[in-house]
Parts: structure tokens; C-alpha cells; sequence
């Protein structure tokens, strides 16, 4: 006995002894069918005879569907499959289906865009209509009897799958999507089991869209995911119908590239596999990849992301939902960035000879050399950055280190000279990415969301686009995909609008949730103490910037390590410390500018890469990147997230607290630190909220304490922070699709 | 299977001073070979037969704690069985020079001279990222 024996019991009992009874023989004779369930001929027959008592097991929602009833009023009740369900006013067939635990198969209907009702796939039937209705399009009415496996709903979907695969090639041996593709897995599920085409497939001529979208277009079956995806979320008319009837094919009319930031996520919505990854085809199944739950480093945004690896190789990267961070989209640089993290890899320590040339030695060899360095320097005079891609771990130990040595002149690139670590809301987003949605009304200054963080551009623009919000930027000339109004290039506009005479400061001062967004660029600025205060003077003349239940006034930062370094209090204490360094220590740090560096400096450059920041080093050590490592990350909105190693280290590569934990033995100023938990109670002590993952901590103030800067903001207009979308930091720079990408698609 | 019909094993050692015995006599084996060895695999830019020596009484002084002859015996034959490999030039350069040129220690040499004061953390580090 066992499953097997129940299985066969619970069918007979259900349809089958029941169905033979009612089949007349004739129709078994007369017509030759391809249905393999004779059932389905004769649809009334049988739903005539459905059974008034269904049985009633509790269900559970599809991927956790969960109700949310704005109004009491509006709650209406309807019955799937008999099971009785509470969902509020206009929510769909097939949104009432999924909340009451039914999965309606569906290729056109996705969550985040609109609906376009024209598959069919999703076709169920609802009692005393003539015939069965697209769910995904049909708005559920109180009552409604909707019944989900009925033979009519059965057939409806054989029919459907049989209109689809007509012209869907057979070529599913050598299809990317194959293991994951929508219509091999329904019509696994709802496909007939034989066919009856004899007529030739209809072919596409395949579309050039760049060097990251791969286009079968044979394959496509219309489901017009990619062109409202395009229009609504990426914000780019790219992508359009042309054609009617069998001739139908989606393209872009003329010759032309996708140009959006987020063309990658077109990849994940297209149903089958008409649209894969360029870089990614062939190199891979999916069924042979391990999935790695971990997080993006390549901005400050924090995307939720799944590395998927083979072996020591990252095969590609994957959206994971985060509703609060990046929903189920990625940008193209968080997604295709993967080949950066195998080339240009440092894998051994190095000292550079007298020849200026590299020579590989063992670590026992280079960690000595650098701590004999370090004591022959003045305290004052070692200099410690850390890198973009930091993580909390090795931040905190880069500054306990430096601090036992005497110096405390340590801080993170990108967050200038002095920057104010005190109050946590003088660098967040403190509005929150996902409450960005709240606001009416945005300011902009001296940031192009766009190109700095391409899932925060992506929620304003959802916001202006549901709510038709007010955008107002200050900065230079820049693309936008959304309406907005360019006030002005530099801080005086500013100064106007926090001074009233401005027309934009009436449109701040009437909206109800006003989000000003300033650029982590202007932190490199000589005036930002003068552009800070003009803020805060601001904040005092609209009192509703800042509430108790609304912050409106937020910094987007630009790396993944700032917020985590502010948070740890990497400030330095002299502001041209790299002017009399003799000793500079570099974790990871590539855009630090070393030209005022002193010739005799001696330079240790910890990483991953051979990027810039090698050029100058006298020994190498080298390091995990992010895929290879736990680390915390902040967010900038000071969510605290935690990468997971996917794949193995590098050649004698390791981790970069376990680098300078070593290095502070070697330099006879031990570090207490053995494991990483015990790192991490070291950053309890500091920054309790960097261990509080996955939650976002907000910045507990926001008033201001500051004073007054005497200073006047300058004349000069704000500059681009991010010249190169795609080439940001060390991993991204030595990606070759990257760097495709920006021959090809950045506008010179 | 010519090959495989000219191996003969003998029987095992009767005791410890047997097996004691039948490994010097393999070494001295080895040794003989040394020359042919160095000439097969032109290794002569890479190491000298002192060296090679010392790495073949190093790798039976791997097994110096054993004392059961029948282990003995089965390390011996498997000694043997790398001889004759080596020898009848089953293998290639790049094999004898990773195994017993370089060894398993890699190219960077760490010499560890005043490990006794490092602590469990710095040691575990300087072998690999994992632990």
C-alpha cells in the first residue's frame, strides 16, 4: 500500500467511473480526436454533473498572496472552486484565484505590469457566463462562482496551448530557457498529448537589441511582456507590436538598440525563450546551477540577488524579490557584471622588485615586509581608505588596525574630506526606497538616479507615473525617463528655492509628502557644508519635509560601502592627509586620487583586481570579492544586508578581515578577532544596526543640530557623478560585457 | 596484459625485520634509477639526484610510524608500482617535476621558522582562506 495505491483510489472515486458512464460510444467511433481525456468532449455533460459539495481543505495562498482591504466596505466574496474567499473590490478572476491558493496558468499576465488579456492561457470558467473569460482581465464580482478545473477551463487551455505551440519551434534541446520556461512547463501541464499540424512553422527575423538581450523571435509567442515592461517600468518606447495576425512580431520598427539601464529584466518576464541572455547563451542549464541568496554591490542600492554558480564559476546573476529594495527588477550592471569577477584577478601577494616589476611571494614574506614599513613611519603619517565594495567587517578592522598603530586617518572613498558621521540622517535616504512611493513631489539636486542607482530612478519613476508627481531637478543636463522640470545647474537655483523666490519652492511647500534627494556627489564638493545648511534652511521653511512620520530629506549615495563606513565612523581626521602620507594603505580603493601622493610613499594595495589602484602599489595582497565572502553591506537607506559566498576564493586569495586580522599580528598590534562572529560583536559595539539584517534601521534623528556654515555655496554648477553607467568600480571595469556595453550603448 | 602477467608478487614479510628489509632494498632500487630517471625526463636543469634522493627518502619516512608489516608491504608495492611507472616512462615530465620536484608545497616556499610563537589564527591563514 502506499501512494500509489491512494492515487488510483481517489481517481476512481472522482471522475472516471463516472465519465465512461456517460460517453456514448458513437462519439468514440465517429470522430477521431487528438484529446487523449474523452471527457473533455462533452463539456456540459459533465460540468452538469459536478458534485454540489466539494470537499474543503484549507488552502494556502500562491507564493504567499496575501489581502489587504484598504476599506472594509469594499470586501466582496467569491467562490473558487467552490472554496468561498474574501478579496476587496476590483482585484481580478485570477488575483481572487491565487489569494484562495488556485495557480492560474497564464504567458501575458504578470504582476508589475498592465494587463493585457491577450493569451488567453488563463481562461477559467464562471458559472452563467456563455463562455469561459480571460481571468487575468475580469474583474471580480461578488458571487462570482469561478471554477478553475472544470472541463471547459481544461479545454479552453489545450486549445489555447495548441494555438501557441503552432508556431513555437521544437527547438527546446538548444534553448537557453529550457528547464525554465513557461510554455514547456504548461504544456507539460495543459498541452495535448499529440498533435495535428502538418503546415510549416512561420519564422521572425531576429532583432539586434544590444549586447545583452538575446532575441529568438521565432520563439516569441506575443505575449507583449517585453513591450509594456519597455514602456512602463524601463520607461523606454524601445519596444512595439508590429504586424497583424500570424504576421504579428514584436521589434523595434527600425534598426536600433535597447538603451534602458534595466533591458536585462526583459529577460527574466519573457515567458519563453525569445528573449535570453546574450552573454549567458550556451554556457549553462539551469538545473546544473547552484543558486547563492546573496546581495549586489555595484551601487549603493543593495539589490536582492541570486548568484547562480557552476563549480568555482559564477554562471550568471539573478533579481530575488525584495519588494522594500529592488522588487523583482536588477539593473543590467548588477546582472551582467558577473565575467568581471574572473579577469584582471590578483590571486597571489606581490612585492614590487627594484625593477618596478611584480614578484609573486608567499604571504609569510609580503605580510612581513608591510609591517616592517609600518613601524619605520611617523603615526600621523599612514593613511588608511577603504574601497567602494567594502564590506562592514574588514572597514571596522582596517580602523581598529590603523588606530593601534596611532593614526585615525581613515575613511571610505567617495565620502570626501570631513564628511558629518554624526547623525545617521545626514546620509540616508531616509524616506526609504519603497516609501520614495508616499511622495508627491521631488527635488533633485545634483543626482542623476538614473546612472547612480538605477532601482531608486525606477521607483521615482513608478511614483510619477502612478501619481503623476512633481519632479524638479537641479544639475547638469541630463536624460530622464520620466516628465521632470530642469530648474537649474548649480547651488544658487538652490538657494532660490530654499529661499522662496523660486517658483518650484510653492510646488515643495504645497505637497503633502515633498522628497528632496541630494547626490553623494556633492560630498566631494568644497562648499557641501554650505549646501547641507541651505537644505536644512529649507527643511525649516517647508516643515512638511520633515515630520514624525515623514523624512523627506535624503542623500543617495553612490557605493555600497559608504553608508557601512559612515556608520563606523571612517572619517579622517586631517583633510589632506594624502599630502604628507608615507604610508597608505589601499583596501580595495581604485578611485582615490594619489597624484599628490609623496614619490617615497610606500603603497599596499589589498584587492581583488588589477585595477587602477595597482598601479601605484608596492605590495600586493589579495582578496575575495564579494561573491566569494560574507560581509555586511549597508544599503543607502540603511538597510544592513549580508552577502553569501557562492563560489570559492581565487588562487591564495583570502578574505579581506582575515588580511589585516593577520597583518596586525604580523605588526605585533593584535587584533582580538578570530572568527567573524567575533568581528561582528567588535561592530555591535559600533554600529549595532549593521548586524539588524535584512531590516532597515532608520536614522533615529532628524532634526537639525547643526550650525549654521558661514560659508557661501559657490558659484559652480554641480557636476556628473557617474560619467560611465557601466563601469563604475573594480569588477565592473574588467567586465567585458561592461565594457561592450559602453562602447555601444552610453550616448557620446 | 603482457605487462600486467610479468608482476609477480611476493609473499608478505614474515616480520617487522623482513619488511625492514625488503624497504631499504627498495630504495636502494630507487636510488639506482635515479640517473636513468634524471635522463628520461632531461631533468637535469631542474633538480640534481642528491635532491631527488632525499625527496625518496623523504616520502618513505612519510610512512615511518607504520608498523604492521602487511601495510608495509602493500606501501611497498604501491612504491613499486610508481617505480616501474616512472621508469618505463608512463609518465611526463610535468608529473615528476610537480610530485617530486616541487612538491606539494607549491612554488612559494613558505619556510616556517618561528611558527611555535604564531597564534592558531595566523598559522590556519597562512594555508588557505577556509577554516
Amino acid at each position: 500500500m502506499g501512494l500509489g495505491l491512494l492515487a488510483s483510489r481517489a481517481l476512481r472515486s472522482s471522475s472516471s467511473s463516472r465519465v465512461f458512464l456517460s460517453t456514448s460510444p458513437r462519439y468514440n467511433t465517429l470522430v477521431r480526436t487528438i484529446v487523449s481525456t474523452p471527457e473533455l468532449h462533452k463539456p456540459e455533460a459533465a460540468a452538469a454533473e459536478a458534485p454540489a459539495e466539494p470537499d474543503l481543505p484549507k488552502r494556502t495562498p500562491v507564493a504567499g498572496a496575501r489581502v489587504h482591504f484598504p476599506n472594509p466596505d469594499d470586501v466582496i466574496e467569491v467562490f473558487v472552486d467552490g472554496y468561498p474567499v474574501k478579496i476587496p473590490k476590483g482585484m481580478t478572476v485570477l488575483q481572487a484565484c491565487s489569494v484562495a491558493g488556485v495557480d492560474i496558468p497564464r504567458f501575458c499576465y504578470h504582476d508589475r505590469l498592465s494587463i493585457a488579456g491577450n493569451c488567453r492561457m488563463c481562461l477559467v470558467e464562471v458559472e452563467k457566463s456563455p463562455k469561459p473569460v480571460a481571468s487575468c482581465a475580469m474583474p471580480a464580482l461578488p458571487g462570482m462562482k469561478i471554477k478553475t478545473d472544470t472541463p471547459i477551463a481544461k479545454k479552453a487551455r489545450e486549445g489555447v496551448m495548441e494555438f501557441l505551440l503552432m508556431n513555437h519551434p521544437l527547438d527546446c534541446p538548444i534553448c537557453d530557457q529550457g528547464g525554465e520556461c513557461d510554455l514547456q512547463d504548461q504544456s507539460m501541464a495543459f498541452g495535448s498529448d499529440r498533435g495535428r499540424f502538418t503546415e510549416t512553422k512561420r519564422s521572425v527575423v531576429d532583432k539586434n537589441l544590444g549586447p545583452l538581450v538575446k532575441t529568438v523571435m521565432t520563439r516569441c509567442i506575443q505575449c507583449t511582456r517585453c513591450v509594456r515592461f519597455a514602456s512602463e517600468i524601463a520607461g523606454v518606447q524601445d519596444l512595439g507590436m508590429l504586424g497583424r495576425g500570424s504576421g504579428e512580431e514584436i521589434g523595434t520598427y527600425v534598426e536600433k538598440l535597447m538603451t534602458s539601464e534595466l533591458s536585462g529584466n526583459v529577460i527574466d518576464i519573457c515567458p519563453v525563450g525569445a528573449l535570453t541572455s546574450k552573454p549567458f547563451a550556451f554556457k549553462a542549464r539551469n538545473w546544473e546551477l547552484k543558486g547563492t541568496e546573496s546581495i549586489d554591490v555595484t551601487d549603493a542600492v543593495g539589490s536582492n540577488i541570486r548568484i547562480d554558480s557552476r563549480g568555482p564559476e559564477v554562471m550568471r546573476i539573478v533579481p530575488r524579490l525584495n519588494e522594500d529594495i529592488n522588487e523583482e527588477w536588477i539593473s543590467d550592471k548588477t546582472r551582467f557584471c558577473y565575467d568581471g569577477l574572473k579577469r584582471q584577478r590578483l590571486s597571489d601577494p606581490m612585492i614590487r622588485g627594484a625593477d618596478g616589476r611584480f614578484q609573486p611571494v608567499s604571504w609569510r614574506d609580503a605580510l612581513a615586509v608591510v609591517a616592517e614599513v609600518i613601524h619605520q613611519v611617523k603615526p600621523e603619517e599612514i593613511v588608511g581608505v577603504a574601497g567602494k565594495l567594502s564590506d562592514a567587517e574588514s572597514m571596522i578592522l582596517l580602523k581598529d588596525f590603523l588606530n593601534k598603530m596611532g593614526s585615525n586617518n581613515i575613511w571610505c572613498e567617495g565620502n570626501g574630506k570631513n564628511t558629518d558621521a554624526d547623525l545617521r540622517s545626514g546620509y540616508l535616504l531616509n524616506s526609504s526606497i519603497s516609501g520614495l512611493e508616499k511622495a508627491d513631489c521631488f527635488l533633485l539636486v545634483g543626482t542623476q538616479p538614473r546612472v547612480e542607482a538605477a532601482m531608486v530612478n525606477a521607483r521615482i519613476r513608478k511614483t510619477v507615473r502612478a501619481t503623476q508627481a512633481k519632479v524638479g531637478y537641479v544639475g547638469p543636463a541630463t536624460d530622464f525617463n520620466y516628465d521632470h522640470q530642469h530648474l537649474g545647474t548649480g547651488p544658487e537655483t538652490l538657494a532660490a528655492i530654499a529661499e522662496g523666490t523660486h517658483p518650484f519652492s510653492s510646488a515643495l511647500a504645497s505637497a503633502k509628502n515633498p522628497a528632496v534627494i541630494v547626490g553623494a556627489g556633492i560630498f566631494e564638493r568644497e562648499d557641501k557644508d554650505a549646501i547641507f545648511s541651505v537644505l536644512q534652511s529649507l527643511a525649516a521653511k517647508n516643515e512638511n519635509l520633515i515630520r514624525p512620520d515623514w523624512n523627506g530629506l535624503n542623500v543617495l549615495l553612490l557605493n555600497a560601502a559608504q553608508a557601512a563606513a559612515l556608520d563606523l565612523g571612517l572619517v579622517p581626521e586631517s583633510d589632506n592627509a594624502i599630502e604628507s602620507a608615507k604610508f597608505v594603505y589601499l583596501m580595495g580603493a581604485d578611485d582615490v586620487n594619489l597624484d599628490n601622493l609623496p614619490k617615497d610613499a610606500f603603497v599596499v594595495y589589498q584587492g581583488h583586481h588589477g585595477d587602477s589602484g595597482v598601479y601605484r602599489a608596492n605590495v600586493i595582497l589579495p582578496s575575495a570579492v564579494f561573491s566569494e565572502k560574507e560581509g555586511i553591506y549597508a544599503n543607502t537607506e540603511g538597510c544592513a544586508q549580508q552577502t553569501v559566498p557562492a563560489v570559492p576564493t581565487v588562487g591564495d586569495a583570502r578574505e579581506d578581515w582575515k588580511i589585516i586580522r593577520a597583518l596586525s599580528e604580523v605588526s605585533g598590534v593584535r587584533l582580538p578577532y578570530d572568527s567573524i562572529s567575533a568581528v561582528r560583536s567588535r561592530i555591535r559595539t559600533v554600529a549595532p544596526n549593521l548586524l539588524n539584517l535584512d531590516e532597515r534601521e532608520p536614522a533615529a534623528f532628524s532634526i537639525s543640530l547643526k550650525p549654521e556654515s558661514p560659508k557661501k555655496v559657490s558659484k559652480s554648477p554641480f557636476g556628473v557623478t557617474v560619467e560611465n553607467f557601466y563601469m563604475t568600480d573594480a569588477i565592473t571595469r574588467a567586465s567585458k560585457i561592461m565594457a561592450q556595453c559602453s562602447a555601444v550603448l552610453t550616448k557620446k | 596484459m603482457a605487462f600486467a602477467m610479468r608482476v609477480k608478487v611476493p609473499p608478505n614479510s614474515a616480520n617487522l625485520a623482513e619488511a625492514r628489509h625488503r624497504t631499504f632494498d627498495f630504495f636502494r632500487t630507487a636510488c639506482r634509477a635515479i640517473p636513468s630517471i634524471m635522463d628520461i625526463y632531461n631533468l637535469y636543469d631542474v633538480v640534481n639526484p642528491s635532491q631527488l634522493r632525499s625527496t625518496i627518502a623523504a616520502e618513505i619516512r612519510k610512512n615511518a610510524h607504520i608498523s604492521n608489516p602487511k601495510v608495509i608491504d602493500m606501501l611497498l608495492f604501491k612504491g613499486m608500482e610508481e617505480l616501474s611507472n616512472i621508469t618505463e616512462h608512463a609518465k611526463q615530465r610535468h608529473h615528476i617535476i610537480g610530485q617530486y620536484v616541487v612538491g606539494n608545497h607549491g612554488l612559494v616556499q613558505d619556510v616556517a621558522s618561528k611558527d611555535e610563537d604564531l597564534s592558531p589564527f595566523l598559522k590556519n591563514f597562512y594555508k588557505s582562506n577556509y577554516f
